[in-house]
């Protein structure tokens, strides 16, 4: 029996059969697009078998499976993909386009497809093949002088990194929290966030190759001058600059990516800043705000929660027991036992031991003044948390984050809800104070960070269920719709979300936007085969 | 003396040359397939051992048990696809983890 207890930690749950079931009861939902009939998807399937071979068509429910797995609260099994396909070079993916249009099957491209929190490889609507570019996994170039590179989309981080590294080029790659398994196109994509100085993702992405829904390819700057070497060194080309048009969206399959890369700083120093009481929110925010945007302080910063912090590395009854809500004091005294403050706000300094120097004393000044507690790695060292948040810092990779998954029961439930506000204290504070409220009604934690961009927030909720349980999976859908309608109410929306929120979050943009998107949509793709669905573009 | 030293280098060259072959990709090139122990550090070793999931090495799991669950994912673990660990990697690695034996270093149940 002992080989068994994989569930002793809660990531492998309920015993292997129950899940085989789970995974056959979603396939029953799964259900044809729109307007296209069985004799069209059979069709569609077998023209891809004849382009990326038998082996790389996933057609039936059973070998669709590892498609499906998604953290989203999905209680209807509207995201569920009925199949899959795999090319490996640009032509291939040019021949499925050119046969989802012919059978007006609809395709759903993922590049790593560990969109975790917003629907991993799933769909936005029911019906669509997922087009997943995982298998090309080229990187094409890296320019140790300029600080560039060149990756297809399959490449994850964990790739990239082992390039620079075999090759001691001193270029740092900057991730998201799970950078081993996800990919800087698919990221990129997204708009997501890292947290080097070069964490503003697109900020820092130079030069596209797309596959039209025509089948066409297109590059984006310089791309498409004969000859060029400036492709990844300058962005916008010319004339209309096309490339966010790409970004969070279904106008095309980006199938090649330029990005800028960090060189190697001479001296990186990671610091901590602890808060004691969870209404420092608008002092953190306030002291901050002039550090990130003079630039003393050049990285995208994390103000953790407590609650957050202790769920990556904790169970939720180790801290109260099951069914009590999570109250301050007892987060506050399992915080205090493990060297965290309620907040704790992590960045660093980068550049020559005399830069650093330089700078430090104004942190320290500012940081103190706002009632934060200063630390470094001298204070910290072997703190599990500052060990991540350290690494994460200087583009370094690992998945302790996973952990959060099992923070209550079997876990398996995760929703990001992430409004933006401008980097004021008192935005900051409204929105702490709001988001525990809606989620103390439906009974779930207040387990956040605050991302301090450059002049903006990303209020970064991660809303955690467990998913075995299928009144918690509605309960926590009920709860994250609320939270983005009530938000909205008060003037904040998300700057991304997930497959089961994209139409709501896209309802709050404004009927011109919307409608702006919509005319694209009709001129670029009139047959909507690419994502519909994505970002509420049908 | 000298020969068994040039044996030593010999040997080591075809050591390195292996684990670069297994590990390295070259700028143009498609990863090639990873052996299973590159897998397990580059992929499951980040949270397997690592006091996020639980420790797979040294319990002779069952190659057919490891295979389903890290292709469809379980609770909070994520599904790894073929795209992903291709389909010869996966049988290497689910025999590998089967049969390891396990590491005093890593940390979780
Ligand atoms: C614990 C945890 C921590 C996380 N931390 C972060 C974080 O710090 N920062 C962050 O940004 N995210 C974070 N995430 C969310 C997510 O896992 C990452 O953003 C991840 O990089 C996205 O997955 P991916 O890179 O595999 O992209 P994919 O899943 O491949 O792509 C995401 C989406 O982009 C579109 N897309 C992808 N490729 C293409 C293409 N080639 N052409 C057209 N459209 C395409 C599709 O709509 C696709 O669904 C976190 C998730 C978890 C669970």
């Amino acid at each position: 029996m002992s080989d068994f207890e994989l569930n002793r930690r809660g990531l492998i749950g309920a015993g292997l059969i129950g899940a085989t079931m789970v995974g056959l009861a979603a396939c029953d939902k799964a259900t044809l697009a729109p307007g296209v009939s069985k004799a069209d998807f059979a069709g569609a399937i077998k023209a891809m078998r004849g382009v990326v071979g038998d082996e790389w068509v996933f057609g039936d429910p059973e070998a669709v499976t590892p498609w499906k797995k998604n953290y989203i609260p999905d209680p209807e099994g509207r995201h569920v993909p009925v199949g899959a396909v795999a090319p490996k070079t640009v032509e291939e993916v040019q021949e499925i386009v050119r046969i989802a249009n012919k059978y007006r099957q609809p395709i759903w491209p993922v590049s790593t497809g560990k969109n975790m929190g917003y629907g991993m490889a799933t769909p936005a609507t029911p019906g669509q093949i997922v087009l997943d570019l995982k298998r090309m996994n080229r990187i094409l170039d890296v320019d140790p002088e300029l600080g560039t590179a060149l990756v297809e989309p399959g490449v994850t981080y964990q790739q990239l990194k082992d390039y620079l590294e075999e090759n001691n080029i001193p270029l740092w790659i900057d991730v998201p929290t799970v950078g081993p398994i996800a990919s800087p196109v698919g990221n990129t994509l997204e708009r997501g966030v890292g947290y080097t100085p070069y964490g503003e993702h697109f900020t820092f992405q130079c030069g596209m190759e797309v596959v039209l829904p025509d089948g066409q390819v297109m590059r984006t700057g310089m791309g498409s001058i004969k000859g060029t070497t400036a492709w990844q060194a300058f962005k916008w080309g010319y004339g209309p600059y096309v490339d966010g048009l790409f970004t969070q969206s279904n106008f095309g399959i980006v199938t090649k990516m330029g990005m800028w890369l960090m060189p190697k700083p001479p001296v990186y120093k990671p610091f901590m800043i602890r808060h004691d009481d969870m209404a420092d929110v608008p002092k953190i925010i306030e002291a901050m705000r002039p550090l990130r945007v003079s630039s003393l302080v050049a990285n995208c910063n994390l103000m953790m929660s407590a609650s957050y912090q202790l769920a990556m590395f904790k169970r939720r009854n180790e801290i109260v027991p099951d069914g009590r809500p999570l109250d301050d004091a007892s987060v506050k005294k399992a915080a205090k036992a493990n060297g965290l403050g309620m907040w704790n706000t992590y960045f660093a300094l980068y550049g020559t031991e005399q830069t650093v120097a330089a700078i430090e004393p104004i942190i320290r000044a500012q940081l103190t003044a706002s009632g934060g507690e200063v630390m470094t790695a001298a204070e910290m060292e072997g703190n599990p948390w500052f060990h991540h948040h350290a690494t994460l810092m200087q583009g370094g990779l690992n998945l302790d984050e996973i952990g959060l998954l099992r923070w209550r029961g079997a876990g398996g439930g995760l929703a990001w809800f992430a409004p933006v506000a401008a980097a004021k204290g008192k935005e900051a504070e409204a929105q702490t104070k709001l988001a525990r409220g809606i989620l103390d009604k439906h009974g779930f934690d207040y387990t956040a960070a605050y991302a301090i961009g450059w002049r903006d927030l990303h209020h970064i909720i991660a809303l955690l269920y467990d998913k075995s349980d299928r009144e918690q999976e509605k309960k926590a859908d009920a709860c994250y719709r609320e939270l983005v309608s009530t938000f909205g109410e008060n003037g904040w929306a998300s700057y991304r979300t997930g497959v089961n929120s994209m139409a709501l979050v896209a309802e709050q943009y404004g009927q011109v936007n919307r409608d702006f998107n919509k005319l694209l949509k009709n001129a670029i793709d009139p047959n909507g085969v690419i994502a519909p669905g994505k970002s509420g573009i049908v | 003396m000298r020969r068994s030293l040039s044996r030593l280098l010999a040997a080591a060259a075809v050591l390195m040359g292996g684990s670069a072959a297994q590990a390295g990709q070259k700028l143009g090139d498609y990863l090639p397939q990873r052996a299973p122990e590159v897998v397990y550090a580059k992929v499951c070793g980040y949270c397997h051992g690592r006091n996020i999931g639980p420790i797979l090495l040294g319990r002779k799991l069952p190659v057919d048990m490891i295979t389903l669950v890290a292709r469809q994912g379980r609770n909070g673990m994520p599904a790894f696809r073929p795209t992903e660990v291709t389909p010869a990697e996966m049988a290497a690695l689910a025999k590998w983890i089967s049969t390891a034996a396990p590491r005093a270093e890593e940390k979780g149940k």
